[in-house]
């Protein structure tokens, strides 16, 4: 039994009287302590699916089953100590007006957890950050120490599974390396399962196992790493996809 | 003598923690090519870019010991003078279309202001040459465009309809800042590879502001690597591989690389002299 089980999910908008298939019937297994990559361009869905695992999004077909159970509607306590997700923009999801203490202790007293004092001290350390940034507001702080704010929120409750949503692309490249690197450690150290969506495919190789491409709300192609690494691609678009990568850019002038 | 000359540029805001200096004595020449300026945020590289233009609202000051366009002193230059090199001569792409077009304007109306108000133009030749101008970016559809407001365009043709825009009075130096950084890799390629033809074609000169080394390697020929407001290395873009500075190689090896190793990425290191 695979951890997250997706099967045949549709998720349907309904835009000024017109319907907008966002996700069309995708399938997609992830393993326990697996990282499991979503790529494409943008407005093909991959950010919608974590978006419908959330109950964030009018899902119109098929299931979604984390660790063989069903999710309930709404999703409940239960789901949020289970799963949590990190968004793009760390300028857009941390509370302005909330200190870093208050936006992580929120979770703890929700769920009715003792010790929010130590926690949130630990929590801080943890990714890397000086416990003394407790009392600030997200203004003072740079972009990759607010990622770090948001992915120590998502760590709060001990989740399981973390839903990753372009992590790093509002960052530069050498906080992008930083903050990849927390994220890999903190898989490492805590079995966590990730399932991250990017654009950027050597982000996406870098953290993922496997990776699927999507395109246009349908799944693409299902790729391992080895297989991306060595280009067997046997869609012409995760092809071109491949191709456009900055990475390749370098490669060859 | 050189199309754009700089000597020892300075931008400085006054603030009330005291001056802070956002570029710190750059100095640089442009002939008939294409110019890379790299850097992370905060590194001064768009400032260079606006100062060019002395697009830089007080309380930013702009100083050099010497800023010439064409044999024209940019620093000696009067408002009027440089309104005339605005657009007509020198132009600037700007990062984001969602913010830089105006949203209750027709992108019909936003290309044929200029030709009209500048080059005094008829509607009907005004419209013919934003119609020619859209085509050039290899936009589909150019007549529906024309009556589209920003809002109805993704990303992608939003950033095509401002390079056209810029393209319309064939300045001789462009000045694209992050142009697309906005956008999905496979449509940043499509875009790169239309400016690079057209800057080709017309025999502009080109500034390319970016954070992305690797597209900066692709798409110019010589590329000036900036940290916290100086120039702190000048390589070629072929031989960006064999870059000396620890400041840059820094920023090439903390990218991932597909196929690379799983290792943790290394960070960057600023602990040299030069990190001041």
């Amino acid at each position: 039994m695979s951890l997250i089980e997706i099967d045949n999910l549709s998720v349907t908008f309904r835009a000024q009287g017109r319907l907008v298939h966002a996700v069309e019937g995708v399938s997609l297994k992830v393993e326990e302590c697996e990282s499991y990559g979503l790529v494409g361009e943008s407005g093909s869905g991959k950010s919608t699916i974590l978006r419908a695992i959330c109950g964030l999004a009018p899902v119109t077909g098929g299931t979604i089953r984390i660790a063989g159970q069903p999710l309930p509607s709404p999703r409940g306590p239960g789901f949020a100590a289970q799963v949590q997700m990190v968004f793009q923009d760390p300028y857009a999801s941390l509370h302005p007006r909330h200190t870093i203490d208050r936006t992580l202790s929120e979770p703890l007293a929700i769920h009715g957890l003792r010790d929010s004092d130590a926690r949130v001290v630990q929590a801080l350390v943890d990714v890397g950050l000086p416990p003394g940034f407790r009392f600030r507001y997200p203004h003072q702080l740079s972009g990759g120490q607010r990622q770090r704010v948001a992915i120590a929120r998502a760590l709060m409750l001990q989740p399981k599974i973390l839903l990753l949503d372009e992590p790093t692309s509002a960052l530069d490249a050498s906080v992008q390396a930083e903050v990849l690197n927390l994220l890999n450690r903190l898989r490492a150290e805590r079995g966590l399962t990730f399932l991250m969506v990017s654009h950027d495919l050597s982000v996406i190789d870098h953290m993922c196992d496997r990776i699927l491409v999507m395109q246009h709300g349908k799944a693409v192609e299902e790729l391992a790493r080895a297989d991306l690494a060595a280009a067997r691609m046997t869609t012409s678009y995760a092809r071109s996809l491949f191709e456009a990568s900055a990475d390749r850019m370098l490669a060859a002038p | 003598m050189s199309l754009l000359d700089i000597k020892n540029l300075r931008v400085t805001f006054d603030t009330e923690t005291g001056p802070v200096q956002a570029v710190r004595g750059v100095s640089f020449s442009l002939n008939r090519e294409r110019l890379g300026i790299v850097g992370e945020s905060g590194s001064g590289k768009t400032m260079t870019g606006r100062a060019v233009l002395r697009l830089i609202r007080p309380p930013g000051r702009i100083e050099a010991d010497r800023m010439t366009f064409d044999g024209q002193d940019l620093m000696a230059a009067s408002e009027r003078d440089m309104r005339a090199l605005r657009g007509k001569r020198i132009g600037m792409i700007m990062q984001d279309p969602k913010f830089s077009l105006n949203p209750v304007m027709t992108v019909g109306r936003q290309l044929t202001e200029g030709l009209r108000l500048r080059d005094g133009l008829g509607r009907a030749d005004a419209s013919a040459k934003a119609l020619a101008a859209l085509k050039a970016v290899q936009i589909r559809d150019p007549e529906r465009v024309m009556g589209a407001y920003p809002h109805e365009l993704s990303g992608g043709m939003g950033q095509r309809v401002m390079i056209a825009m810029m393209l319309i009075p064939e300045p001789d130096l462009l000045i694209a800042d992050e142009p697309t950084s906005a956008l999905d890799v496979t449509v940043q390629a499509e875009v790169l590879s239309i400016l690079d033809n057209l800057v080709r074609d017309r025999n502009m000169s080109l500034i390319f502001i970016s954070h992305d080394l690797r597209l900066v390697a692709r798409f110019c020929d010589r590329v000036l690597v900036m940290y916290k407001g100086r120039i702190v290395e000048e390589v070629a873009a072929g031989k960006l591989l064999e870059a000396q500075h620890p400041y840059t190689r820094g920023l090439l090896n903390c990218l991932p690389r597909i196929g690379g190793p799983r290792e943790p990425l290394p960070g960057l290191d600023r602990t040299g002299a030069w990190a001041e």
